[in-house]
């Protein structure tokens, strides 16, 4: 049996969970081809207009999943305690029903983590009960998706590559003869730990080595897993950004650190993205070692409209560079070039007139985000 | 400590009711106009959907009169509203205004909390008995508000004049925000009947008012459905027009399942609007989208003519709604318009599409010794 994965919207976040979770029962898992421009276009067809981007994606890399048995869209209500997601992943499967090519069976399930560890398994028993698993079964592939994830969840932090991570992810997926086999990924722990010990033994006695990285600008891009991972719709804006700057991400911050960067505010996010955001983005607008923070979002964002505003607020009060990009189907690339080219030079003049700023200056940029 | 609080239609009658029972002094904010939603959008993050621009131009108006302490409900999502709270206290402290927010909800599901806050705004003087007694006053007002807001909406088509129409539901309101017992209200209530009564009986000919207008469900966004100057005046235009139309939510309604958790079922209530959108979309989506496709469906198998969806730009549980709908209008072969409304909006551009909209959904009882049907008209709609 073979099961289809469109590669959008929740694959970012929870593909490793759904990977081992169907691996562990035997099934085939297929995800669609990276996003290219007949997905999006097709995506643009069958969406509703008001929908934001990453659901037009997701709408195209429905259609472009061929030769399955079923397509899976399951209804991923929460993933934490006390949060929810979008509203409208909530509204999955239904509201995408329109681009499920006709004929074609669509497979779901609500995972609702707000209800406790408990629920989830007996919300994935009626799933396996479709798929004719027995509940023994169901049982070991969910802990082995869990085992996926952390993994996985592991390998982010510094030099963490998405692209690597994920096809790892995919290859295990595939490969059903070797039963129960954990994806062998490089821990972010492991990659440092290789560093360290490549560095002590080389001899350091003759010339100090020199940290080319040190003289890089280090820019924060925070946003949506679905946008800052998604190369076709944000444009390459990760590579682009990578070519002239260490990147820090928001998966690169782990929860502890997210949590506690939630202060100052009076009630707590109720989107786990969005708090994961926040929190970073405060994390970032506070350490002083990031030069400038870039805010990726799309047209229409619902939960973005409001963080966006926090977070910029809090850059001002740091006196950090900021930039919103706001995606949608139609962004240009040459715009997205210039304006980061601009921000980047902003940031990089800055280093080097920093301490020449008057006071009359500093006041002309009292309520911009430019200083 | 001067209370103010955010525009919504006709809720300030009922809050201003509330802590008025109480002795404590509330700022009725100039109603919405276009001045209120200019001041709001240049503090509103673009990108925000159109309730928040209105209420922060609520509350910039409401300083001016003297207002310190806003209070606004809240919840824990995932629509955006639940965070409006605490966006508005930033932006507001940001732009040089001390205003205290007072969210009124379980702050993390501690109902101890809601209780100080309670405390908090209705003083030390007030007993909890007093509050309790001025809670379910409010309460009836805001059902008796329904019950006259129903009457106007019958009562538009059918009477010939509609300036008097709209006169008599502004001196109702006005009734109604006056009157302190329950006597009172019940009189009003009675009062715009026998009016509507004897102006009908007054009318001779046909030719005067029409007997039997076509009916339209109005669904969507809360906000936007309850406040006429959001929607540009959609419920009085279509009355012009000659339709009847019903909502699917009413405020007592919300009142009834938001605050006072479904203890109260309100005017209309919303509680059997999941149970009809289960075929279509089985699962909540935050805010009102499920209600809105349970009331569409609700509308479509009473014999509704059409149905009107309204929603700010942007808004997350709408646009699901709005996604599933077309199903429902396919299912029961109903015309759906989806009206989408922000500071932009004007006045002519929604009288067109609702004129073409009425056109359209009048050509079949016009064509009906003909052969033409209701698939006819889906075929124009699309």
């Amino acid at each position: 049996m073979r099961i289809g994965f469109p590669r959008a919207l929740y694959y970012f976040d929870h593909f490793p969970f759904w990977a081992g979770f169907f691996h562990r029962l035997g099934i085939e898992v297929v995800t669609s081809p990276a996003t290219h421009r007949q997905i999006m276009e097709q995506g643009l067809k069958k969406a509703s207009d008001e929908t934001c981007l990453p659901l037009k994606l997701l709408a195209g890399h429905i259609q472009a999943l061929k030769d399955v048995d079923w397509i899976f869209l399951p209804r991923i209500v929460s993933v934490e305690a006390d949060t929810y997601t979008c509203p409208k992943f909530l509204g999955i499967p239904e509201s995408l029903l329109p681009a499920v090519p006709p004929g074609m069976p669509v497979l779901t399930v609500t995972l609702n983590w707000r209800k406790g560890k408990r629920q989830v398994l007996k919300d994935l028993e009626v799933l396996g009960a479709q798929l004719s698993q027995d509940k023994a079964d169901i049982r070991k592939a969910f802990n082995e998706g869990l085992e996926w994830q952390q993994r996985y969840q592991d390998t982010m932090g510094a030099g963490w590559n998405f692209e690597e991570s994920i096809r790892e992810i995919e290859r295990a997926a595939k490969d059903l003869t070797e039963s129960a086999k954990v994806p062998t990924l490089v821990t972010w722990k492991e990659r440092m730990f290789a560093k360290m010990s490549s560095t002590a033994l080389k001899p350091t006695a003759e010339l100090p080595i020199v940290d080319q990285n040190r003289d890089r600008l280090r820019i924060a891009l925070v946003g949506h897993s679905y946008l800052t991972h998604e190369s076709y719709a944000n444009l390459n804006l990760l590579r682009k950004l990578r070519e002239k700057a260490n990147v820090e991400l928001v998966q690169n911050v782990n929860q502890e650190e997210v949590e506690t960067n939630l202060s100052g505010l009076r009630k707590k996010l109720f989107w786990s993205h969005s708090k994961q955001i926040f929190g970073a983005g405060n994390k970032f607008a506070e350490d002083q070692s990031v030069e400038g923070i870039i805010y990726l979002t799309c047209f229409g964002c619902g939960t973005d409209s409001m963080v966006q505003e926090l977070v910029s607020r809090r850059a001002r009060e740091q006196h950090k560079p900021y930039m919103v990009i706001t995606l949608d189907e139609h962004s240009g690339e040459a715009g997205l070039v210039t304006r980061l080219e601009a921000f980047l030079d902003m940031v990089e003049r800055r280093r080097v007139h920093e301490g020449y700023v008057s006071t009359y200056g500093e006041c002309l940029d009292r309520d911009s985000n430019a200083l | 400590m001067k209370v103010t609080f955010p525009h919504m239609g006709n809720a300030w009658i009922v809050i201003q009711t509330l802590f008025e029972s109480l002795n404590v002094e509330v700022v009725v904010p100039p109603f919405n106009s276009k001045r209120t939603l200019n001041l709001g959008t240049k503090l509103s993050p673009e990108s925000a959907c159109l309730p928040l621009k209105l209420n922060l131009g609520n509350y910039l108006e409401a300083a001016n009169a003297g207002a310190d302490t806003i209070v606004i409900t809240g919840g824990i999502g995932p629509c955006r509203f639940g965070y409006y709270g605490e966006v508005e206290r930033q932006i507001l402290r940001d732009a040089g205004y001390n205003y205290e927010v007072v969210t009124l909800e379980p702050p993390d599901g501690s109902l101890a909390g809601l209780a100080k806050r309670i405390r908090f705004l209705a003083g030390r003087k007030n007993s909890w008995a007093k509050i309790l007694k001025a809670m379910r006053f409010a309460y009836l007002k805001s059902v008796a508000l329904d019950r006259v807001e129903d009457l106007i909406h019958a009562a538009r088509p059918r009477l010939p004049h509609p300036l008097h129409t709209e006169k008599l539901y502004e001196s109702a309101k006005q009734r109604l925000a006056q009157t302190m017992t329950e006597k009172g209200v019940q009189d009003t209530v009675r009062w715009v009947q026998e009016t509507i009564q004897e102006r009908q009986e007054g009318l001779n000919s046909m030719a005067e008012g029409i007997n039997k207008p076509l009916r339209i469900g109005i669904v969507g966004e809360i906000y936007t459905i309850l406040d006429p100057f959001s929607s540009v005046g959609i419920e009085e235009e279509l009355g012009r027009l000659g339709v009847e139309v019903d909502r699917s939510i009413y405020l007592s309604g919300w009142v009834g399942s938001h605050i006072f958790r479904g203890i109260a079922p309100g005017y209309r209530s919303i509680r059997s609007y999941p149970r009809h959108a289960k075929p279509f979309l089985p699962h909540f989506v935050g805010g009102h989208g499920l209600e809105t496709v349970g009331a569409t469906v609700k509308f479509a198998r009473e014999g509704y003519d059409g149905i009107i969806q309204v929603f700010p730009l942007s808004c997350m549980p709408e646009i699901v709604a709005a996604s599933v709908l077309p199903k429902v209008q396919e299912t029961y072969k109903i015309p759906i318009m989806t009206l989408i409304v922000d500071e932009h909006t004007g006045h002519a551009g929604i009288q067109t599409r609702l004129e073409a909209y009425v056109d359209l959904l009048e050509r079949p009882r016009l064509l009906r010794e003909s052969i033409q049907t209701r698939e006819g008209v889906l075929g124009v709609g699309g």
